[in-house]
This record gives structure tokens, C-alpha cells and sequence, in this order.
């Protein structure tokens, strides 16, 4: 009986301090559960197709990573505000949702390496008379709120002191208004510009030209103690990229040209 | 399962900038009410014009306000009037967008004030030899706006609460828009919003207080 006890107050031990010690990467393995957030109102990284369906870039790379972990993937839909409290009241166990990796914001939430590199473009109304960025100046400039583009194209019209900002809280709204005149440009990213123009929706558009800014390179976020995770996905993203994972998604949603470079010289190829 | 640190100093730094966003939704808020409150007024005679097509009018602007969302009318604001070519900045059409609310809702508060009124009280002043418009102005306005006075507090509380909408239209400079801007930038959502809510806290119960003192000064007996 004694001998029992001692047993059952093992086992008990066990259990209890390996529940403790599990951490995230434990935890997603255990449920057989991936939760991705993701935009879906962010053609071609996230969107909907006819049946309403998630789909896109984010989506697929949420689904490689549910495969790599042996789980299922389930995308939650997020808005960009909504990423960051989505994280932290553990609706979700990642986000996949082309986060910018700025150094402000990784004192938040944290950042894997770039899983991808955004260029960004100027889209204007024809009848604004934009021909490159510079023309911006003393224009009014909408994008969508909490972007990395936006908080650019702020700084760019604060920095000229003419001309006005206007954040939009969808990338819908950003063209709608900018269609309707109602702003006369927007930085949107290459990807962006050229889903929504291709559409058809949006006649009276007109692309202007690439913007200075340093790439948008984005990551995957977690949150910040969770290193487990953070380190798999480090190892993740590398693996993609190594085994072409990465160029072939590029080619299915985006284009058939080279995606940006995300290789480390010498080290990671 | 809510773990987050709380970095305070992180989101306080921000303090300035928000207490500017803050006096802009006031801005918005007090002339949205100031404006309100004279359409209203115009709805009410209106509703009782003999002449129906105002009637109507009057009729259909109330009903519109009161029963849609305040979103909705802002976004028509903004997005619907542009379709017309006519372009607003977001300032303008959130301005807009609350007084078309404000007015609807408060005319229906001065429509119920008007029941509180005998009709007696305007019979003893044509009686007297007042035209129906001075008869109005000075005995049916006065005890109207006391009636309806605590219902437009309300409506005050609402319009400031209501400018956290302008962000659908491209707004950033009110205490809402200024606090989703600086939660792109830092991610600091649960600080930000947490002082932004205390903020709104503060200028809504400033506006009761001052209701409350304001109405014991005009309508001592």
C-alpha cells in the first residue's frame, strides 16, 4: 500500500510539473490545433475566395506550418488593430499576418526572422497628376491604418508639413476612397496595388512608381517569453525558403518573377 | 490565460498627444451638439408645419437618425456624399454625420417635452395677443429646452462618445484615432486603450457634473 502511494505521488509529480514546464510549442502539439490570426482583407497575403473560403499566402504558409507540427490549421480572421490583443487573450497561437518587425513593437509582442519582404508602390487618381512619389508632396495620402506603409507616408507628409494623412481602417476603403477622389494617392504594397487594380473595380487608377522606403520585411509573432515557438519558427521560415517552399508560393499568389532575397550569406541559404 | 506586462511608462509617454486627440473629440462633440440642437429645433416646427411636404421632411430625417446605426450615417458621410463628387475632409463628415444624429434623436426629445406642455399655456398667450411664432418662442421654447434638458445631456455624452467612429473615415486626430495610431506604432494596445477609456471616463462625467450645475443655476424657481 505504501509502495502505492509512493507511486501515485510520483506519477502525480510527474504530471504536475510536466504541465507546468509545457510551453506553447507543448501546447499546440498536444491540442492538434494550430490557431493562425490572419487578414483576410489583405489580397493576395489573406482574402476570401467564392465559397467564402480563407485563402492566399498567409493562409497557406499558416497551413505549411500546421504540416510541419503535424496539427491542423485553423486561420482566425483579425484586423491589423486586433492582432495584438487576439495574442495576448490567447485566441490565437501565432500570427500570420505580415506583421513589420520594427524594434518598437518587439518590445511587445515577438518577432521571428522575415518571412517575407513587401516593396511598396504608389497608387494614384489619375486625375491628381502623380508621376512618382515626390509628386505626393502637398497631396492627400490615405492608407490603411496601422501598416507599415502608413506609418511612413504620415511621417513623409508630417516631415513635408503640406498636405494631409488619412488612415482608412480597410485596404477596401483605402481604394474605395481613393477612387472617389477623396485622397489623391496611397502607398499600398506592389502585391496590393496590383490584386485590387487587376480587379477591375477601381477604374481611373493609375500606378506611379516604387517608394524610397527600406523593404517592409514582416514576421511571424508569438508572444514575446514564448521562445520555443519563436525558435521553431525561426527554423520554419529558413526551411521554406531552403526548399523552395517559399519561391512557390510566391509564384502561386503573387507573381511569377523572384520573390525578395531572404537568405543570410554564407549562413542560411 | 491573460498574460501581458504592463508597461506603463511605455503608453504615459503618449499622454500629450492623446490629451490633443481628447480636446479635438470635444471640439467635434460641442459643435456637433451646438448645431444639433438648433436643427432639432427647426425639425420640431416642422413637424407641426401645416404644410405637409415639410412635414415629411422633418418626418424622415428623424426616422432616418434614430433608426439606423450612427455608423452608417457617418460612413454616408464621408463615403455616400463622395459618390456625388462632393468631398469631405473626415473631420467634416464625422462633424456631419454626429449633428444628423444629435438633430434626429434630440427632436425627438423636444417632440416629447412638447407633450409635457399644456396647450392651454399657448391658447392664454394668443389670448393675450402674442402671434403663434411669439407664442411659441416665448412660452413653449423656453420650458421645451427644460424639459428636454436631461435627455440632451445625454445626447452630449453620446456625441462625445460617438466621435471614436471618425476612424471609418479616415480620421486621426480625435482621442480614438490618435490611440489606434499609436497602437500601430508601439503595440502597447492594453495601456493605450486603457488611458483612452479613462479619458473619455473623465470627459463624459465632467459633462454630467457641469449639466447638473448648469441646470441648477437656469432653472431655479
Amino acid at each position: 500500500m505504501k509502495k502505492f502511494l509512493l507511486t501515485t505521488a510520483f506519477i502525480a509529480t510527474v504530471c504536475a510539473s510536466g504541465t507546468a514546464q509545457a510551453d506553447k510549442l507543448d501546447d499546440i502539439i498536444a491540442s492538434g490545433k494550430l490557431r493562425c490570426a490572419v487578414v483576410l482583407d489583405f489580397p493576395p497575403m489573406g482574402m476570401r475566395d467564392d465559397k467564402n473560403e480563407p485563402q492566399g499566402f498567409d493562409v497557406d504558409y499558416c497551413k505549411d506550418l500546421a504540416k510541419a507540427l503535424g496539427v491542423e490549421a485553423k486561420i482566425v480572421e483579425t484586423t491589423f488593430p486586433e492582432r495584438i490583443p487576439a495574442l495576448m487573450a490567447n485566441k490565437v497561437d501565432v500570427g500570420v499576418a505580415s506583421t513589420s518587425d520594427t524594434l518598437e513593437r518587439a518590445k511587445t509582442v515577438g518577432m521571428t526572422i522575415p518571412y517575407y519582404a513587401f516593396e511598396d508602390v504608389v497608387v494614384a487618381n489619375e486625375k491628381a497628376g502623380i508621376k512618382s512619389w515626390e509628386d505626393m508632396k502637398g497631396k492627400t495620402i490615405g492608407a490603411t491604418a496601422g501598416t507599415y506603409e502608413a506609418i511612413w507616408a504620415e511621417k513623409q507628409v508630417k516631415g513635408w508639413g503640406v498636405g494631409a494623412f488619412r488612415p482608412y481602417q480597410s485596404q477596401a476603403d483605402v481604394f474605395l476612397a481613393l477612387s472617389q477622389g477623396q485622397i489623391d494617392a496611397t502607398v499600398a504594397t506592389t502585391e496590393v496595388a496590383e490584386a485590387n487594380m487587376k480587379t477591375g473595380k477601381f477604374p481611373g487608377l493609375s500606378l506611379a512608381g516604387k517608394t524610397p522606403m527600406v523593404p517592409d520585411y514582416v514576421a511571424l509573432i508569438a508572444k514575446r517569453e514564448e521562445y520555443g515557438l519563436l525558435n521553431y519558427m525561426n527554423l520554419f521560415i529558413n526551411q521554406q525558403v531552403r526548399t523552395g517552399r517559399y519561391a512557390e508560393l510566391y509564384h502561386k499568389w503573387i507573381s511569377k518573377n523572384d520573390p525578395a532575397d531572404l537568405t543570410i550569406h554564407g549562413i542560411y541559404r | 490565460m491573460f498574460d501581458y506586462t504592463f508597461q506603463w511608462s511605455q503608453a504615459m509617454a503618449r499622454l500629450p498627444q492623446m490629451l490633443d486627440g481628447a480636446a479635438t473629440t470635444m471640439e467635434v462633440a460641442i459643435l456637433s451638439m451646438l448645431i444639433g440642437i438648433v436643427l432639432a429645433i427647426v425639425l420640431t416646427v416642422l413637424r407641426r408645419s401645416p404644410v405637409a411636404p415639410l412635414r415629411a421632411i422633418a418626418r424622415t430625417w428623424v426616422e432616418i437618425a434614430r433608426n439606423t446605426p450612427a455608423l452608417f450615417q457617418i460612413y454616408m458621410a464621408h463615403f455616400g456624399i463622395a459618390s456625388f463628387g462632393i468631398h469631405l475632409s473626415p473631420f467634416t463628415s464625422l462633424l456631419i454625420g454626429i449633428t444628423f444624429n444629435n438633430a434626429g434623436y434630440l427632436a425627438e426629445n423636444f417632440r416629447g417635452a412638447l407633450k409635457a406642455i399644456p396647450d392651454t399655456q399657448i391658447r392664454a398667450g394668443r389670448s393675450l395677443g402674442m402671434s403663434e411664432m411669439q407664442a411659441f418662442r416665448h412660452i413653449v421654447l423656453p420650458q421645451m429646452l427644460r424639459v428636454a434638458f436631461l435627455p440632451m445631456t445625454n445626447q452630449m455624452v453620446w456625441a462625445v462618445l460617438m466621435t471614436s467612429l471618425g476612424v471609418t473615415v479616415g480620421m486621426n486626430s480625435d482621442l480614438y484615432g490618435v490611440t489606434q495610431d499609436l497602437n500601430a506604432l508601439t503595440f502597447r494596445t492594453f495601456e493605450l486603450f486603457a488611458i483612452a477609456g479613462v479619458i473619455f471616463y473623465l470627459i463624459t462625467k465632467l459633462i454630467t457634473l457641469g449639466a447638473r450645475l448648469l441646470a441648477a443655476r437656469l432653472f431655479r424657481y
